[in-house]
């Protein structure tokens, strides 16, 4: 395999004197999906802040393409080509699609770059284009969603970064938008790193994926083997042992192999 | 019934006892069975408090009242379902009270109680329940119940199946499963329907007759039930009355599980004579936050644990300030400083004692009162080897520590260190009224009340473990030095004879490896080969900090033993270790073992030591890559 686009190395982050992340070692290898999955808790967001520059690392490195990133401020990261997608989507309410799409284009001078990325957002979300003008806190959720990630992708990015993106959204919109991201990485080879909580989603999209759990890594490899683990299928896709009796409260202890 | 005419008694701290320790038949405060004893204390005690344990969060305590209450209900519960003397009840469950309760319960009607671990799988719980062909099985809750389910048409001997907790199984339908509250109720009515049955049967009761079946882990073969007599576990009161001063204001905690002699010993029997008050841990996980909320007087663990909450305290130290770093480095420094003289017996010059009172105010009082350690008057290891320097550290900052020694086949408790009389490295001296020898062999050899009286229905084994002339064979080999402290050196089947012919015994070397932090457990390879080998288990909070600190990128635990820097520091810790040992027994080769294991493998005992046989049998391949 190529060398990996985005290395992390013994990360640890802090909220005050509380470690979220107790050192996190992971690699993500270009034009591949690689998901995170874990708990509440475990630490996935405060990856994805690290990486970003939203949060310092007290510790460890990240490396992406090659150059040292870790402590930068958030702008300059985008501009080395990260992009992060946030929990919530975070779309600003009160201005129009269009102008949100702008927004992200704003490390840019590029004006025909910032207006085929445009249509480039357009293309994998038609719906943005029906609404260009409308203000984008009276888009549902989902349509809020496609935002956030179409505004992600104006800034041009090698990668990016996605917190939650099935968030409160109906299964049937989760699909649609996991059919797109799915389109973005085979058609742009659009390499992404993907938190989720809806594991069966995320590993079905993804190529690598790591479990984590208060702030460790316990598991990691490609998404085909973690969905064979019974650990991963018991914890995390709702497959319930073989047991005793129909009515099993109690789960086994997690072994993580 | 007390025996008309009463042995010479001593008091020790209000509780009276043979003066001659070892002379039969063993009175405590009158009694000479475990029931009777019971039944003394609880009509003594009545509303004082025997136990605590929580419930949503909230300590609540039971009283001695309730614990006879509950206990009488058990047995005359299981009585009238049919348990006839002599007839064997399982118990499989985390520490709780209904343990006590079934236990004295179960024996106070003549029956024979047997703990078994709740990690042990379905196949292994049916053949400890045929094994010990047992009656009933008291089960903790619907986890435990479906290795039952899985199993029952495998034990047709036994006759019901009593659930401690119903959460989850209120549809439980099921002719052979009952509830702990029906038990109690089929008690209540037999109780009415035949008052002082109760008492009577606990009449019944004679030292002899076997009280408890103890199944040893079984590092090699199938686990063997070790019988118990009350004989036997009354002279192991008596032994720790004289060895480890208990007292009625004592509050302890409980977290190893009951099946096991230690914790049986410490937080069931002991507390009958010594009237202590008992506090159960919420769950093994939740050890040192109990800890702290109980702040026992006396703790007794493995040594894992003592290893675990050095590691926390230095853990926390490395992320403290500078200062609060400096403070803590002088204060343990005083506190070696003297602990040098309390270990050597020697008084502590003023100066020194000075220093420490000093550094005690400001540091060590306040580590203490955080670790939950404040009020300890002494702390116990046992059940595997604990390294001096760990010892000497606990002394350091004001907590005695002490190693002890003891197995099912002794009662649990064989020799022990004092306060008085304290060697570190060795296991002390044998406790009174009993004899421990040392064999030609090496072989440690006990004589004593203590001694148990075999195992269940294997009259085979039981022949191989006494001698000739009636003394134990503990299958420990070990030396005794002139003023009697005795030290172990290994086990005597694992003795490893190399291709050269040279006998090595490996415990020593392992337990040398274990007491580095960074080994959790090692198994020493090299019967009939050219040379040693080591499997090692790493300990994973330590060696994850230490790569943490040192910036080796790992992922998982596998990643983790599969990076060179994590070798070679194995390979340091390792070669510190061979520096101690002549050439022939010096470990050439070592392999990690890359699995974080846990109690439900195979390869751990319950109380999380690495079994010889299954180890090399499952690492097989690891062990023929370092031929």
């Amino acid at each position: 395999m190529s060398e990996p686009i985005l290395k992390i190395r013994n990360i640890e982050s802090f909220y005050g004197p509380i470690m979220a992340i107790r050192g996190v070692s992971l690699d993500v290898h270009p034009g591949r999906i690689v998901s995170i999955l874990g708990a509440n808790g475990a630490g996935k967001t405060t990856l994805m802040k690290t990486v970003s520059g939203v949060m310092d690392p007290e510790k460890g490195t990240i490396e992406f393409d090659g150059r040292q990133i870790q402590g930068s401020e958030p702008h300059k990261v985008v501009q080395q080509g990260i992009v992060h997608v946030p929990e919530g989507r975070e779309v600003f309410p009160l201005l129009t699609v269009d102008e949100n799409l702008s927004l992200g284009a704003y490390t840019s001078n590029d004006k025909a770059q910032i207006e085929r990325d445009r249509e480039l957002v357009f293309n994998y979300f038609p719906i943005l284009k029906e609404r260009r003008n409308q203000e984008s806190g009276t888009l549902s959720g989902g349509q809020q969603q496609m935002l956030a990630i179409g505004r992600g992708l104006m800034a041009n990015p090698k990668i990016m970064l996605l917190d939650e993106p099935s968030l409160g959204l109906s299964p049937l919109l989760v699909q649609e938008i996991f059919e797109i991201l799915k389109r973005l990485n085979e058609e742009q080879n659009m390499t992404m790193m993907l938190v989720e909580q809806n594991a069966s989603a995320a590993l079905n999209l993804a190529h690598d994926g790591y479990v984590m759990e208060v702030g460790r890594i316990v598991m990691d490899g490609t998404a085909a083997a973690l969905m064979a683990s019974e650990d991963i299928q018991n914890f995390y896709l709702g497959v319930q042992e073989e047991g005793a009796r129909e009515t099993r409260r109690w789960k086994r202890k997690k072994t993580w192999r | 019934m007390v025996a008309p005419t009463l042995p010479a008694q001593t008091e020790i701290n209000g509780v009276s006892f043979n003066a001659n320790p070892g002379q039969r038949p063993v009175f405590v405060d009158g009694s000479d069975t475990i029931v009777s004893l019971f039944q003394k204390r609880c009509a003594d005690l009545g509303r004082r408090t025997a136990h605590r344990e929580k419930d949503f969060g909230i300590w609540k305590t039971y009283s001695w009242a309730d614990y006879w209450q509950h206990a009488k209900w058990i047995g005359m519960g299981l009585r009238k379902l049919g348990l006839q003397r002599g007839e064997v009840v399982s118990i499989l469950s985390e520490d709780r009270k209904e343990w006590a309760y079934s236990d004295l319960g179960i024996q106070c009607v003549g029956g024979i109680a047997s703990g078994v671990y709740t990690t042990d799988s379905a196949s292994q719980l049916a053949y400890l329940i045929n094994d010990s062909d047992s009656r009933f099985l008291i089960l903790e809750n619907e986890e435990q119940l479906d290795k039952f389910l899985q199993i029952e048409a495998e034990v047709p001997g036994l006759l019901n199946v009593i659930i401690l907790e119903d959460e989850g199984l209120h549809d439980l339908e099921h002719h052979r499963c009952i509830m702990i509250d029906d038990l109690y109720e089929i008690g209540r009515q037999a109780e009415q329907d035949e008052p002082g049955v109760f008492e009577t049967e606990i009449e019944l009761a004679r030292p002899e007759d076997t009280a408890l079946l103890i199944y040893t882990s079984g590092t090699t073969g199938k686990p063997k039930g070790g019988m118990l007599c009350h004989e036997n576990v009354m002279s192991g009161i008596e032994a720790g009355a004289h060895r480890l001063p208990t007292y009625d204001t004592d509050e302890q905690l409980c977290f190893l599980p009951l099946c096991h002699i230690l914790e049986r010993n410490v937080s069931i029997y002991f507390p009958l004579a010594a009237k202590s008050t008992v506090n159960f841990a919420e769950s093994p996980e939740t050890v040192f936050a109990n800890l702290q909320e109980v702040s026992p007087a006396t703790f007794v663990a493995v040594p894992r644990v003592w290893e675990k909450i050095y590691s926390q305290v230095l853990i926390l130290t490395q992320e403290a300030t500078p200062t609060g770093r400096i403070a803590f480095g002088l204060a343990i420094k005083a506190g070696m400083e003297r602990a040098e003289y309390l270990l050597a017996n020697k008084p502590v010059p003023a100066g020194v004692a000075a220093k420490f009172w000093f550094w005690d105010q400001l540091v060590l009082r306040n580590l203490r009162r955080m670790l939950g350690m404040d009020k300890m008057r002494r702390g116990g290891s046992g059940a595997a080897p604990i390294s001096p320097e760990l010892l000497k550290w606990y002394w350091s900052i004001g907590v005695p520590l002490l190693e002890g020694w003891g197995m099912t086949e002794t009662a649990g408790l064989g020799s022990i260190n004092t306060m008085e009389e304290n060697k570190v490295g060795t296991i002390g001296k044998a406790v009174p009224g009993y004899d421990i020898r040392i064999a030609d062999d090496g072989e440690i050899q006990t004589k004593g009340l203590n001694n148990f009286q075999g195992y269940w229905r294997n009259n085979e084994k039981t022949a191989e473990t006494f001698t000739a002339d009636g003394w134990l064979r503990t299958g420990d080999v070990g030396r005794m030095d002139d003023e009697g402290f005795l030290t172990i050196t290994g086990r005597l089947k694992d003795i490893i004879i190399t291709a050269g012919g040279k006998n090595i015994t490996p415990a020593e070397i392992e337990s040398r490896l274990k007491f580095s932090h960074f080994i959790s457990d090692a198994v020493i390879i090299g019967d009939r080969r050219k040379y040693l080998t080591a499997l090692i288990m790493i300990d994973q909070e330590n060696v994850e900090k230490y790569a943490q600190d040192n910036k080796i990128p790992f992922s998982n635990f596998a990643s983790l033993c599969a990076a060179q820097e994590v070798k070679d520091l194995i390979a340091k810790e390792v070669n510190a270790v061979n520096k101690e040992f002549a050439r022939v027994e010096q470990i050439k080769d070592f392999r990690l073992i890359d699995v974080l294991l846990t109690a439900e493998d195979e390869e751990l005992t319950a109380t999380m030591k690495l079994k010889r046989s299954y180890v090399e049998k499952a690492h097989a391949h690891l062990i023929d890559d370092m031929y």
